[in-house]
């Protein structure tokens, strides 16, 4: 999964964001499908993350979120595991559209 | 004793060297001496000034916490700003003053239990952030601080409102200080544990609660009364915790045989500590009275110079020297722990059991 990304406007976008771990150790997930109108900013906004970038350095402490992400534009998959300290950036901006928080900068 | 004044190397000088010279006070007078010759503490102190059986004045110092309780006022950027110090009266702000209670309430049980002078056994300072970010569900330790957000308010309260979180919070720092056991899969899941024994133990010291009086719940009263839910995890019964049509049911496994394969949640670190609670729950539980006092000593002293890839079986084992050690004359001891970690399917001669 994940490869080169895809430039063109996919007609089928698909994103799941699950978060664990954090002190409760609850399971949340979020699931959207983007409405054809809206499919070319969704993949701009899968596109945008580093998919194959190298995992930073897990950072010391406990209890902090893990996040899932997974996207697949018409045949291509990606996904990626990331500490929430990485969640900065195009993986922030992906997440949080991901569940209903894009626009408004609100952070989790 | 009594607490009569919180102070850290303030006593003032002409005080002790008056005491010094105390003829009425024999005992309160040479513990001033020592207090001159050797110097003030390192860190904080407080000065305990008891009146003894044949009417002397016994004075002696003994550690006390340095907190610091910082506002991050709903961003993300640590530590935020000072809103109280260590000795500063409540502020109008609850989730700070809980903080800080909570905080001390970690404290005394590190020191009254354990005769531990804080996280690093070398009193250091506690810190702690609180309104982390947006409807933050979560609290967590960075590695030099415990952080609290506010929650959500539909499924989560703030998490200061807990003292078994804060303990929990507290606990990573001393497993960190001691053992550095990995933040991944089985070792994790111990470390989870270990921070989860923290947490209870913060509680039932604070309550002054027996093990059969305890509730062995973490973080009771941090779920909404929209969740059908009494906390994030029980000890004594994991898996019980909560079942919600929106969480779904506490996963917890509470043996060997439902151990979790997962990569989620950093290889189940938060489902896979319920097999040692429960060890440890089961093992305060048959010994009775206080569980700091000889279920809480025996982990806390197995915990020491842990190899950080450590997993249960082998912290099983750890367990059962400290309690040889701690209590060698009472098989009493040694046999409730070695029942506990049976009765979870973990064996301590380094194979986990799964029946």
């Amino acid at each position: 999964m994940g490869g080169t990304p895809q430039r063109d406007t996919a007609r089928r976008v698909v994103v799941t964001v699950a978060r664990t771990g954090g002190v409760a150790g609850t399971r949340r997930e979020w699931r959207v499908e983007a409405p054809p109108a809206d499919a070319a900013d969704w993949t701009v906004l899968v596109t945008s993350c580093p998919w194959d970038q190298p995992a930073a350095e897990e950072p010391s402490g406990a209890d902090r979120f893990v996040w899932e992400v997974r996207a697949r534009l018409d045949d291509h998959e990606y996904a990626r595991t990331l500490g929430e300290e990485a969640l900065q950036g195009p993986w922030r901006r992906l997440v949080d559209a991901a569940r209903g928080r894009g626009d408004t900068g609100a952070r989790d | 004793m009594t607490p009569v004044s919180p102070l850290a190397g303030v006593v003032p000088g002409y005080l002790l060297a008056r005491l010094a010279r105390s003829s009425a006070h024999p005992r309160a007078a040479s513990a001033a001496r020592r207090t001159l010759v050797q110097g003030r503490p390192s860190s904080r102190a407080r000065l305990d000034l008891t009146v003894d059986e044949a009417g002397n004045l016994v004075a002696g110092v003994v550690d006390a916490p340095d907190r610091t309780v910082h506002d991050a006022a709903n961003t993300e950027r640590l530590p935020g700003i000072v809103v109280r110090r260590e000795d500063e009266p409540p502020v109008r702000d609850p989730a700070v003053n809980e903080a800080y209670d909570g905080l001390g309430a970690a404290f005394d049980l590190l020191l009254g239990a354990f005769g531990r002078n804080s996280i690093d056994a070398a009193g250091a300072p506690l810190f702690a952030t609180v309104h982390y970010g947006v409807d933050y569900d979560n609290a967590f330790w960075d590695g030099a601080r415990m952080v609290f957000g506010d929650g959500d308010g539909e499924v989560f309260r703030g998490f200061t409102a807990s003292v078994s979180v804060i303990g929990h919070e507290l606990g990573h720092g001393v497993v960190q200080t001691t053992s550095g056991l990995e933040y991944r899969d089985e070792p994790g899941a111990l470390n989870e544990s270990l921070a989860d024994v923290f947490g209870a133990l913060t509680e039932q010291y604070a309550a002054g609660q027996t093990a059969a009086e305890a509730s062995w719940l973490i973080g009771e009263g941090i779920f909404t009364d929209a969740v059908e839910g009494r906390a994030l995890r029980s000890m004594s019964a994991p898996g019980t915790a909560y079942d919600d049509d929106e969480l779904g049911a506490d996963p917890q496994p509470a043996h060997m045989r439902d151990y979790i394969v997962t990569t989620e949640d950093n290889g189940g670190v938060h489902l896979n500590s319920g097999i040692p609670n429960r060890a440890f729950a089961t093992a305060a539980l048959a010994l009775g009275g206080h569980a700091w006092e000889r279920a809480g000593r025996v982990w806390y002293r197995a915990l020491q110079g842990l190899a950080p890839t450590i997993g249960f079986a082998g912290f099983a084992a750890a367990t059962l020297t400290a309690a040889a050690a701690e209590y060698g004359e009472d098989p009493e001891v040694t046999d409730a722990v070695r029942a506990a970690w049976a009765s979870v399917g973990v064996e301590p001669d380094g194979r986990n059991a799964a029946a």
